[in-house]
């Protein structure tokens, strides 16, 4: 009983009780991400198809490959391109509208439930819905652009815009969450401050920058990271939408690494090197910036 | 002059806030219309939006085609177990990381952190041979447990977790609650708007998700909505309509869902704001 209760004590301390607390989080990620990952730094040391069967050691030659491979260095630039203007942009609106719409009138909450919309959609249904509306044959849009005395544009056909209109696409697609988000972190900033400014008559605008921007920062550090880390990995409106053509135009490094792996003449290793190589370069990204929010964050207290 | 100048901010505020809504509403507003359109009315060149007469046959071509009830009912128990299991464990992850201090807090949030940068498709074949070796594949808790950390609702909760005043677990603590208590008691309703916010995106993340049951679900008695969805369009993308009418079927629960969850929100900002 004695010991019990000591035990209850310890774990009852908050330094002690916050292993319980993470534990469950810890342990699914540790078994089910960690573990994996690891496994896969071995396969991408092997020559190895989808069968699993011969596999062959190469040692690094697979990762040395893809820094020679045409395709892959396509697929890079493609992905760079596709999430230095994909991120920007839809944090952007996001941002915009939840300043414009921050409250919690009938209004603002139905819009805001309108700019959701696209979240609920599968990516299948994006990819149909998105190929069809903008098909120069059947669909709306281009009719009415040509209606207007603008010529026919195959958005999803012609290899110089069909990146751009993935861009589209996936702003469209994900703008509404980072909305979502955002517009909760505003909630969540004290009134109090927003009044002290008033008092001190600043105008909405400088409101927005010195109250709300500064009240949100953490969450804003957020949505930015998370988006990097997302676009960076696009894949699935991708696949839905154009395969990665016309003439790989459109491929991005998950694409590519997915077709490596389960496409015809399947090449696991390869492809799981590739993959690593992503992995090096979103982990890049993300701790210089997560070293820069940190050091902002401890700027603001 | 300054009544003037806040008219025309004003005006461009809606045209601005309109100009994204229409580009929202035709796309989602078509592909609804069209999936009860006859296949000629769907090909015909120039295009309208509306259609003369409204047709139920591709959801009938559509239900005879793939077992739609079963995907819908697999993917619901899919998803109501994803998503109250994430809300679990990503509050419990994310009040610590927020609230507490303990050793080793910044190594195990940077192990997470660098969870989520792993992309889904460098760990998916060991992944998928782990899991054999675990029986867990073809089974719900084998799609479920891998799933259950949501590093971003992680990240999403503890910045909310972390706006709350200091004061809350001392007083709680003179209160005498123990930690589960507070963490239980005082913090979850505080945080009511943000599990919402939580609760939608996991149910959409588990109704969307497409690459990862694909791979998990080798018989077609535990496939999911989006698998069978993109199937079908893969094996017949030469008739529009069944697609649109399988687009329509996958997108309406899901925003039922996102409905109601608007309601909750709504509710629970108010329910807090009376026990204040």
């Amino acid at each position: 009983m004695e010991y019990l209760k000591r035990l209850d004590r310890y774990w009852n301390k908050p330094r002690h009780a916050a292993y319980l607390f993470v534990m469950p989080a810890m342990l699914i990620v540790l078994l089910f991400s960690i573990v994996p990952l690891i496994s896969s730094f071995g396969i991408s040391l092997f020559e190895i198809n989808t069968s699993l069967s011969n596999p062959i050691f190469v040692g690094f030659d697979n990762y040395s490959l893809a820094l020679r491979d045409v395709r892959f260095l396509n697929a890079l630039k493609n992905t760079l391109l596709f999430t230095l203007f994909d991120v920007p942009l839809q944090v952007i609106v996001a941002l915009v509208i939840a300043a414009l719409l921050p409250g919690k009138s009938f209004m603002d909450k139905l819009m805001r439930a309108v700019f959701f919309l696209p979240i609920v959609c599968s990516p299948t249904a994006i990819g149909i819905m998105w190929q069809i509306f903008l098909n120069p044959n059947v669909g709306w849009f281009p009719y009415m652009l040509t209606q207007l005395g603008l010529p026919k544009i195959s958005f999803f056909k012609d290899m110089h815009i069909a990146l751009y209109s993935i861009m589209f696409v996936s702003v469209w697609r994900s703008f509404g969450m980072s909305m979502t988000i955002l517009v909760a972190a505003m909630q969540g900033v004290p009134q109090s401050l927003y009044e002290a400014s008033r008092i001190d008559g600043a105008g909405k605008l400088k409101q927005f920058f010195n109250v709300t921007l500064p009240g949100i920062s953490g969450t804003l550090w957020f949505v930015l990271i998370t988006r990097i880390i997302g676009s960076l990995q696009v894949f699935d409106i991708v696949y839905t939408i154009t395969g990665g053509g016309p003439a790989y135009s459109t491929e991005t490094l998950v694409s590519y690494v997915y077709a490596r792996a389960f496409e015809q003449s399947s090449r696991l290793g390869y492809a799981t090197a590739m993959a690593e190589w992503l992995f090096l370069l979103i982990m890049l990204i993300t701790v210089v910036l997560y070293t820069r929010m940190n050091k902002q964050e401890a700027l603001d207290i | 002059m300054r009544m003037l100048s806040r008219g025309l901010s004003g005006t461009l505020k809606w045209l601005f806030l309109i100009f994204i809504m229409l580009t929202i509403i035709l796309p989602i507003g078509w592909i609804m219309i069209s999936a009860f359109k006859t296949e000629v009315q769907i090909i015909r060149y120039p295009p309208h939006y509306f259609a003369t007469e409204l047709v139920l046959k591709n959801f009938q071509t559509l239900f005879k085609r793939a077992p739609v009830l079963l995907y819908i009912r697999n993917t619901v128990i899919y998803v109501v177990l994803l998503t109250l299991g994430q809300l679990l464990v990503d509050t419990m992850a994310a009040y610590a990381f927020a609230r507490m201090d303990f050793r080793g807090r910044h190594v195990l949030f940077t192990i997470l952190l660098a969870a989520m940068m792993i992309p889904f498709q460098v760990i998916m074949i060991p992944l998928f041979i782990e899991l054999s070796a675990f029986r867990m594949v073809n089974t719900y808790y084998g799609l479920v447990i891998p799933r259950l950390v949501s590093v971003t609702g992680i990240f999403m909760l503890r910045a909310y977790f972390a706006t709350l005043p200091a004061a809350l677990e001392e007083a709680g603590r003179i209160d005498g609650l123990r930690e589960a208590g507070i963490f239980i008691r005082i913090m979850l309703p505080l945080c009511m708007p943000v599990l919402i916010t939580h609760a939608v995106l996991s149910f959409n993340m588990g109704w969307n998700d497409l690459l990862y049951p694909l791979l998990m679900t080798s018989s077609i008695e535990k496939r999911m909505l989006a698998n069978g969805l993109a199937n079908l369009v893969g094996t017949d993308s030469t008739e529009y309509g069944p697609a649109f009418a399988g687009a329509v079927v996958s997108i309406v629960p899901a925003l039922m869902f996102y409905i109601f969850g608007q309601k909750y929100f709504v509710n629970s900002i108010v329910s807090s704001g009376i026990k204040e």
